[in-house]
């Protein structure tokens, strides 16, 4: 019946609002022209396809810029389908700035090593194009597609050292456990829009209710789309691809896959709880609670066993994406949840500072020591006293020691989880407090080589940093100690992350 | 009569699944999966979802069950997989708990709420049109519609997935040494 | 039975005459013609090339490649389908989309191409 009034309505195009989607419609540009350029330049001549990624995320840059100060505060494009709120804009930003410090990562890296360059941006890109589109997408589809769009080329990233065994077992695990969760969130996402007859997440929210019509189908549909996402961010118990992977795939898509692909799950997360199932509450806060807790705690007393400096920073991102969901699971609604988005805001801007950084380090230093192994760190104060600073502030920052920005996330989100006030929110703040707590173990370790130890075969003269490679380590520690310094600027931000449509307002 | 057409379409999707699953032979556990694809088809034919239907069998039972079988040729498994070895003692017998308890969960989460989707906020009950294109139409509708923007991006990914094949079965560089 | 499956009835029909007329034939076949094999008469192919080595060999991944290219405008065919029904009903717009998108998977051949993938060696 439906179909048969569809047919003789008259059709009319969709009006859209260009200048909404302006930086997706760059970067796909983007990709094209990439695409073009690397199969019509010659071999000598490959590195332009870096500088032009480069230059498109600034481009991109550009348009999230001009609707951050452009009049209406909010565009809803196909019926709410596709939102550009301050929320959105803040993360598109903050997912183009850290496409560009992957880029200044990867320049030497790929060009030293065997790497097919073209493709290599042209799948970086596609992938930042994914997380850009995620940030404003509020609809099951826009959702899905993005996703896909986020990790297809993911996937492939971490199997980019063809000839490495190490490579092609972090490709195939991350591909295999990403496909899985993909499909276990489809299952849930189905459900919900069997439930509900909306992909719409404002629609889904207005008609999951605690007092309506609330089932089991209601509950196992939000549990497995939270489980797909908990998958995509690494909460434990579905982290056991990332320590693999994080080793495996070349450093930059490690630094990558670490920050911006977890900020993109937690975008997603996030916009689904507080959009679509706010009012589920019951259902969705004990599970992350859980989530947490385990999250925090495993990934550090794992980090806490590691020789080698990429698996550390990887069961320490882990257990950072845990103080991440810290606030959601206590927090998610009443006059807690302001606080509660804003930390996470925060914290995903924050991290994605000083985690970068701690990547852009190690990269640096271990052209130098050409080796993964936290011992062969030792010394590396002595021998290049730059880096040394560097990677100390990077781990005091991760350590959550003022007063650098690790500090103020830490803080936003203890403070979030506090504002709740409820016996669930002290427990989870404990778990909390005493995880800080033991992560200063092992970033301390890192200090206590960098700063004590002597360099391993007696090493004095330090590789040459090249200039893109400072040009990271420049943004992202400054970065890092301007939101220490002051936190004003990025508390505003998150008060700035106002979220439409989410608490069921 | 519909029960009649979901029975036996949903006997051949799970005897398809099970034999993707029990099937000691790859290919055969690939054509086991044609079977499960054409029985979806039938079911999406009885909710007279043809276009879809037909996008079923034509691009899921045709394109990409020959891709897993290309695939597994390439891989040259012209043996029957020793599955008798295996890493983990207890992963077999988790998998079955795991597996069931999901089964009962899933069934059980469905009854208990039998009552709030049945009462209108769900899906609308597919009727009767007549009209055999109209759900091509509805799906034309979308695609140009709300979703336009998903779509267009979607020739970008089908374009990635071309560069990351192409990357991932060429040979190595010639002239740089192996990495 | 609804209208709607009864339309379907005609094809399972058609597939159960064509399944009977199969069968008839070939039975027909077997019961009439005489049978005296030979190992000459049992090959693969009586003429031609003689089938050597196993049935199942390890395949090229050139035709993975072509498999995926395939599966890629096959996809395509798919979006386009809709659009075709009712080309006048989205007009220009419809138009400008659909050549985007055309455009876009267009580039992906084009990639293919210049990689030399399409060649076979």
């Amino acid at each position: 019946m439906l179909a048969s009034i569809l047919a003789q309505v008259p059709w009319q195009a969709p009006s859209i609002d260009y200048h909404a989607i302006a930086p997706e419609i760059v970067l796909a540009a983007g990709i094209v022209l990439i695409i073009l350029v690397d199969l019509f330049v010659g071999e000598s001549k490959k590195w332009v396809t870096a500088s032009l990624t480069g230059f498109v995320l600034l481009g991109a840059l550009i348009p999230v810029l001009t609707l951050a100060v452009s009049d209406p505060d909010a565009r809803s494009l196909f019926d709410g389908r596709y939102v550009i709120d301050e929320y959105a804009l803040t993360l598109k930003a903050l997912f183009l700035i850290a496409g560009y410090v992957v880029v200044l990562l990867s320049q030497n890296h790929v060009e030293e090593g065997d790497y097919y360059q073209g493709e290599y941006y042209t799948l970086l890109l596609t992938s930042l194009t994914g997380m850009v589109m995620m940030a404003s997408s509020r609809d099951l589809v826009s959702i899905f597609v993005a996703l896909e769009f986020l990790s297809i080329p993911a996937y492939m990233l971490a199997a980019w050292r063809k000839r490495d065994r190490k490579s092609n077992e972090a490709g195939v695990k991350y591909y295999l456990l990403g496909v899985f969760a993909s499909a276990v969130m489809l299952y849930g996402m189905s459900l919900l829009y069997g439930v509900t007859g909306s992909t719409l997440l404002s629609e889904i929210g207005r008609q999951i209710t605690v007092d309506g019509d609330f089932g089991g189908v209601h509950a196992l549909a939000i549990v497995f789309v939270v489980v797909g996402f908990a998958f995509k961010v690494s909460a434990v118990p579905f982290h056991t691809w990332a320590p693999d992977t994080y080793e495996g795939a070349p450093t930059p898509v490690t630094a990558f896959l670490s920050v911006a692909s977890k900020a993109a799950g937690f975008v997603a997360l996030v916009t689904i709880l507080y959009v679509g199932v706010p009012q589920a509450k019951d259902v969705w806060q004990p599970f992350l609670w859980v989530l947490a807790a385990l999250t925090m705690t495993v990934g550090n007393l794992l980090a806490l066993r590691q020789s080698n400096i990429v698996r550390m920073l990887a069961y320490s991102s882990i257990s950072q994406g845990g103080f991440i969901l810290m606030p959601l699971a206590v927090a998610g609604t009443g006059d807690a949840a302001g606080p509660a988005l804003q930390a996470v805001v925060v914290y995903l801007l924050v991290y994605a500072a000083m985690n970068l950084g701690m990547f852009a380090v190690v990269i640096a230093a271990a052209r130098t020591t050409r080796s993964g192994e936290i011992s062969s760190f030792g010394g590396l104060f002595s021998y290049a006293p730059g880096l040394g600073v560097l990677m100390t502030i990077f781990l005091a920052s991760l350590a959550g020691i003022p007063p650098l920005g690790g500090w103020i996330a830490k803080f936003a989100a203890f403070r979030a989880v506090l504002e709740a006030g409820n016996g669930w929110a002290y427990g989870i703040a404990v778990i909390g407090a005493v995880n800080s707590v033991i992560a200063f173990g092992y970033y301390g370790n890192v200090m206590r080589e960098v700063w004590m130890k002597p360099a391993p075969n007696g090493e004095t003269r330090a590789v040459a940093t090249p200039t893109s490679l400072v040009a990271a380590l420049t943004i992202t520690g400054a970065a890092t100690l301007l939101l220490g310094v002051l936190p004003g600027t990025v508390l505003r931000f998150g008060d700035l992350a106002d979220l439409v449509g989410a608490f069921g307002r | 009569m519909e029960l009649v057409v979901f029975v036996i379409a949903a006997a051949m999707v799970i005897v398809g699944a099970l034999g993707v699953i029990l099937r000691p032979n790859p290919v055969h556990a690939a054509l086991s999966l044609v079977l499960t694809l054409f029985g979806v088809a039938v079911h999406f034919v009885a909710l007279e979802a043809h276009f879809l239907a037909a996008v079923q069998v034509i691009v899921y039972a045709g394109a990409i069950v020959v891709l897993f079988l290309f695939v597994i040729m390439l891989l040259g498994v012209d043996r029957t997989e020793d599955i008798s070895i295996e890493p983990f003692k207890v992963q077999r017998p988790m998998a079955l708990v795991v597996g069931v308890g999901v089964i009962g969960l899933v069934t059980a989460a469905v009854s208990s709420s039998r009552d709030a989707i049945g009462r209108g906020n769900g899906l609308e009950i597919p009727t009767v049109t007549g009209d055999n294109d109209s759900n091509v139409r509805q799906i034309a509708r979308s695609v140009f519609g709300d979703y336009v923007v998903a779509f267009e991006l979607t020739s970008v990914l089908l374009v990635v997935a071309v560069v990351g094949t192409v990357m991932l079965t060429r040979r190595i560089k010639t002239g740089k040494g192996e990495s | 039975m609804s209208d709607f499956l009864r339309s379907y009835l005609t094809v399972f029909w058609f597939g159960l005459a064509a399944l009977l007329l199969a069968s008839l034939l070939l039975g027909i076949a077997v019961l009439v013609r005489p049978s005296r094999p030979n190992r000459e008469k049992l090959l693969t192919y009586e003429s031609g090339v003689d089938p050597v080595g196993d049935g199942w060999s390890q395949s090229q991944i050139r035709y993975y490649v072509f498999a995926l290219l395939f599966v890629i405008f096959d996809v395509e065919a798919v979006f386009i389908f809709p659009w075709a029904t009712q080309l006048e009903r989205y007009g220009t717009f419809g138009l400008v989309e659909m050549g985007v998108f055309v455009g876009v998977l267009l580039l992906g051949l084009v990639y293919a191409w210049r990689k030399g993938v399409l060649r076979w060696v």
